[in-house]
């Protein structure tokens, strides 16, 4: 029987909500289409997930215990997938996506002579045939890609399906994963890390981001403010990763991250495509801006005309007063 | 030190754009050098004004695309290849980094330089598929780049966090627009770019048939789709008190989102 493998990715010792959405929808698919359904823990630690991933109801897990997962080459990452290719035989290869997926996925596609389409919206299987929604045109079209090749590496955008469990017992077993670190052609010297690496950005529930329209110290401080009420994750536009008011780690958008928060705050965010394309899936939008024809009003299911320096305090102040209870 | 950047031509992103029976339609044929590429030019020419040296700039489309060769060479790249093919629209990025593999498989390089996803599709594959082509090590999403002793220390934007990684040349890094802002082209170099050779091949010339071109493709591109697009919202204009409390009222009673 062919396969779906999946990937799991895992920071801080718990499963990526983003990789439960992708191993929700592939169990579906795998029970739609007859296939087995694998998934593949590369970890310092993989087994301390087992249980968890036992929730979702793969059929197997394989994993591969190194501490070289800890840093984030890809090329152990690459390795590692090229081995389980091998070993397992899949039909298709389910990324979440983020941006490290993308040369992963690349490298791989191009050492199996296979197939790979990135973030995708949604896809599906048809006879032979992967078919897949991925936005393009800075995320203003979807377009529609299909690909019949033996093997196809997919990786898919955070939000696009909803995470479903169905228990189970997967058979599991431990790979051995040798990683010649002298044979490395590239070497991590340093990890620059900032405030903005605690929370995980684009798994956040709820996201406060910022624009050029803070302005300065001040404006941030408010922006904090609001995100340390609600429990959020803060985010930003290019503009104010490029002032350095807010970490390069922050932005959302088309170069920075996609996120699909329950909640999310455009702050003095004017809502260019470049920034739409990183958090058009979000559930709900609240956009405060005081130009009433800025863009992002577009998009937003709540939008407050008004100055955000006035705005912010009152509502900040009203969130603390409602988890107060 | 000699540094390769592929480049690419993009339609105006920017551009309104509707969709005629699946297939894209843009008020304006305008075509630009993606914002990408732009930046991947940018860093390898501020390498070589620090380290001596020259960039080519390498191009796989129609005969069109040249007036985006041309805009890298008025940024101050020396020399540029120009891949020609008409139709590039059956091609993906396996087919891409086929081509330009073959192309760097008889160049000589110290590192290539790609842009790390392309303005128009945001694939973000044809610099790795190529890396592999090619067996050279790399680095994907650069926001810096040095050269110290021989071998490019990169700086780049990882999922959370920055990394510096240090490649040995050759190798091939893909950029990040976030990396700087590329030059606008000068009048003088606007006319010295027009002195500057641009070598057209073909597939042939690089061995590769025509008809493997495709094939090539591991994916096929079957049409497009309106984005859904997202329910109408409210709006509110007025004294911030008024509209925060309706906000507050939305979040916890309509969206219940608190
Ligand atoms: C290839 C490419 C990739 C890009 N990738 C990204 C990306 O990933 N993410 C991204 O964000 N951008 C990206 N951009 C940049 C994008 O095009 C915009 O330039 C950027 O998003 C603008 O940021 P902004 O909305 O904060 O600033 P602006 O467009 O300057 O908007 C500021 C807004 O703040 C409002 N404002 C000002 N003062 C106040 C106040 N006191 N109260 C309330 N509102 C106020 C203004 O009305 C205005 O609407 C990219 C661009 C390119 C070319």
């Amino acid at each position: 029987m062919s396969k779906i493998l999946v990937h799991v990715a895992t920071a801080d010792g718990k499963i990526k909500r983003s990789s439960l959405e992708v191993l929700s929808y592939c169990r579906k698919l795998a029970d739609d289409n007859g296939l087995g359904l694998e998934a593949a823990v590369l970890d310092i630690d993989p087994s301390r997930y087992t249980d968890a991933l036992n929730t979702y109801g793969p059929d197997k897990i394989y994993n591969l215990k190194h501490p070289i997962f800890s840093n984030h080459l890809s090329s152990p990452v690459i390795d590692a997938f090229s081995l389980l290719v091998e070993k397992s035989s899949p039909r298709l290869v389910a990324f979440a996506s983020t941006e490290s997926t993308k040369e992963v996925m690349g490298a791989l596609a191009a050492r199996h002579n296979a197939a790979a389409i990135p973030d995708v919206a949604s896809f599906t299987l048809n006879g032979n045939s992967v078919d897949a929604e991925r936005p393009v045109m800075a995320a203003k079209v979807l377009s529609k890609t299909s690909s019949s090749s033996d093997l196809v590496f997919v990786s898919v955008r955070s939000g696009s399906y909803d995470t479903a469990e169905k228990p189970g017992t997967a058979e599991v077993e431990e790979v051995a994963f040798d990683f010649d670190e002298a044979g490395l052609k590239s070497v991590l010297k340093e990890v620059i890390s900032s405030a903005g690496d605690k929370v995980d950005l684009s798994e956040a529930e709820v996201v406060v981001a910022a624009g050029r329209g803070i302005k300065d110290e001040e404006g941030r401080k408010l922006i904090e403010d609001l995100a340390n009420s609600l429990g959020a994750a803060v985010g930003a536009s290019r503009a104010v990763t490029e002032s350095g008011l807010f970490p390069a780690t922050l932005q959302i958008g088309q170069t920075g991250k996609v996120v699909s928060p329950q909640l999310y705050f455009a702050v003095g965010i004017s809502g260019a495509i470049q920034h739409v394309a990183g958090m058009a899936n979000s559930k709900v939008i609240v956009a405060i801006n005081k130009d009433p024809d800025a863009p992002i009003f577009q998009y937003a299911t709540y939008g407050l005309v008004g100055d955000l320096f006035k705005i912010l305090p009152l509502l900040t102040e009203q969130i603390k007063q409602v988890k107060a209870g | 030190m000699n540094l390769s950047v592929c480049i690419k031509q993009v339609p105006d992103v920017s551009a309104p754009i509707s969709i005629k029976e699946g297939t894209l339609s843009q008020d304006t044929d305008r075509m630009v050098l993606d914002a990408y590429s732009a930046s991947a030019v940018e860093e390898a020419l501020v390498l070589t004004e620090k380290h001596g040296g020259e960039v080519q700039v390498v191009l796989v489309g129609p005969e069109k695309a040249k007036e985006t060769i041309r805009k890298a060479l008025a940024m101050g790249a020396a020399s540029g290849v120009h891949i020609l093919i008409e139709d590039i629209s059956g091609l993906d990025s396996s087919a891409f980094a086929e081509i330009l593999a073959a192309w760097h498989k008889k160049a000589s390089f110290d590192a290539i330089l790609t842009g790390k996803q392309s303005q128009d599709t945001d694939a973000g594959l044809t610099g790795s598929m190529l890396a592999w082509n090619l067996e050279l090590p790399f680095a994907a999403n650069a926001v810096g780049l040095q050269f110290e002793n021989d071998s490019f220390i990169v700086k780049r934007q990882g999922d959370s966090g920055q990394e510096m990684v240090e490649l040995k040349s050759p190798c091939l890094i893909t950029c990040s627009n976030d990396m700087n802002d590329p030059r606008i082209p000068s009048l003088k170099g606007i006319m010295q770019s027009k002195r500057k050779t641009v070598e057209t091949v073909t597939p042939a010339d690089l061995g590769i048939e025509a008809s493997a071109l495709n094939s090539d493709s591991k994916t096929e591109r079957k049409g497009f789709k309106e984005v859904p697009g997202r329910e109408p919202g409210k709006k509110f204009e007025g004294e911030a008190d008024e509209m925060v409390s309706n906000l507050m009222n939305l979040l916890e009673n309509e969206a219940k989102v608190l």
